[in-house]
């Protein structure tokens, strides 16, 4: 969106020759990951509840690649990621005149695309699968074993792996708020957890990550 | 050597750092919680490491985020969509 604004002058200051005082336009930043502010949603969703389908193809643009890029941390493949993403734009399309205006749109979009991919790894979970629910012990130790140490050579395939041996409930917090940057709050409203209950399985999400990816951190580096 | 005294105080620290530091990276602690992490980490080379590895595991976390292509992807969002308006 811009804005215009006249630079702030005030009158009788001089002004350097060569120099002359002209209206500047502003381009409102976005927001992390490309996100525009709320007001610009809202216009195309209320278009878009109209039957206007443009409008929400023009959603579809502003946010598939993030919903993809969190949905495929949370299913066995790519073909899945893409299968859920799809379907979770069209369930928003054929919901967007239920949709109020509570939340905003990515809030609710992002809701529906990890309920859909909570349904698919239910039924096809990704394979190891650490539980975090008891919080009496401390978090799993997620390391390889040490015959496949060979195989998780840095730290990035370490993480992956790390990320991806997560149970799902524990994982969406973990890549909504430290892959993705989304804030506690966005995140904890993606996830339909109250701010305290999403920050505990962050913490624990953390750690257990933290654990697994140990032997690939510099222990010398200071925090 | 810590008297007793100050090794329950060492120790209730060390539990409440360790379930907060998830609060203190992300700066959702206010200025005595702050100050009572640091306070600890300080004295603690176990939680002092803990929150060093935890920096750098959500660094790394964070480089994670462009490893994601999906350049195609709204088109095929947008295919799909109006393929199932055609039927």
């Amino acid at each position: 969106m811009s804005v215009e604004r006249p630079i702030a002058i005030a009158d009788g200051d001089a002004i350097d020759p060569g120099w002359e005082a002209f209206p500047v336009t502003l381009e409102r930043r976005p927001r992390l990951l490309g996100r525009r502010a709320v007001d610009e949603d809202a216009d195309l969703v209320v278009r878009a509840q109209a039957g206007e389908r443009e409008a929400f193809e023009e959603l579809v643009r502003r946010h598939a690649e993030h919903l993809y890029a969190v949905v495929v941390r949370l299913v066995a493949d790519r073909h899945d990621a893409e299968e859920i993403t799809q379907e979770a734009f069209i369930r928003a399309w054929r919901g967007i005149a239920r949709f109020k205006g509570d939340a905003r749109f990515f809030t609710w979009l992002y809701r529906i695309g990890i309920n859909e991919a909570r349904r698919r790894t239910a039924r096809r979970p990704l394979g190891a699968v650490a539980s975090l629910e008891d919080e009496s012990v401390d978090p799993p130790d997620l390391r390889p074993a040490p015959d496949r140490e060979a195989e998780h050579s840095d730290l990035r395939s370490a993480l992956e792996r790390a990320v991806r041996a997560l149970d799902p409930d524990y994982r969406a917090p973990l890549i909504l708020r430290d892959v993705e940057g989304l804030s506690t709050t966005e995140a904890a409203a993606i996830m339909g957890l109250r701010e305290a209950a999403f920050k505990s399985r962050l913490h624990r999400a953390r750690l257990a990550v933290r654990n697994a990816v140990e032997d690939y951190l510099d222990e010398d580096e200071r925090a | 050597m810590m008297g007793p005294l100050r090794m329950i105080g060492f120790y209730r620290d060390h539990r409440w750092t360790r379930r907060h530091l998830s609060d203190y990276v992300d700066g959702e602690l206010g200025p005595r919680g702050r100050a009572r992490v640091e306070h600890h980490v300080h004295l603690c080379p176990d939680c002092w490491r803990l929150l060093a590895t935890l920096k750098r595991t959500l660094a790394g976390l964070m480089g994670l985020r462009d490893e994601v292509p999906g350049d195609d992807i709204a088109d095929s969002v947008i295919a799909r969509l109006r393929a199932e308006s055609e039927t």
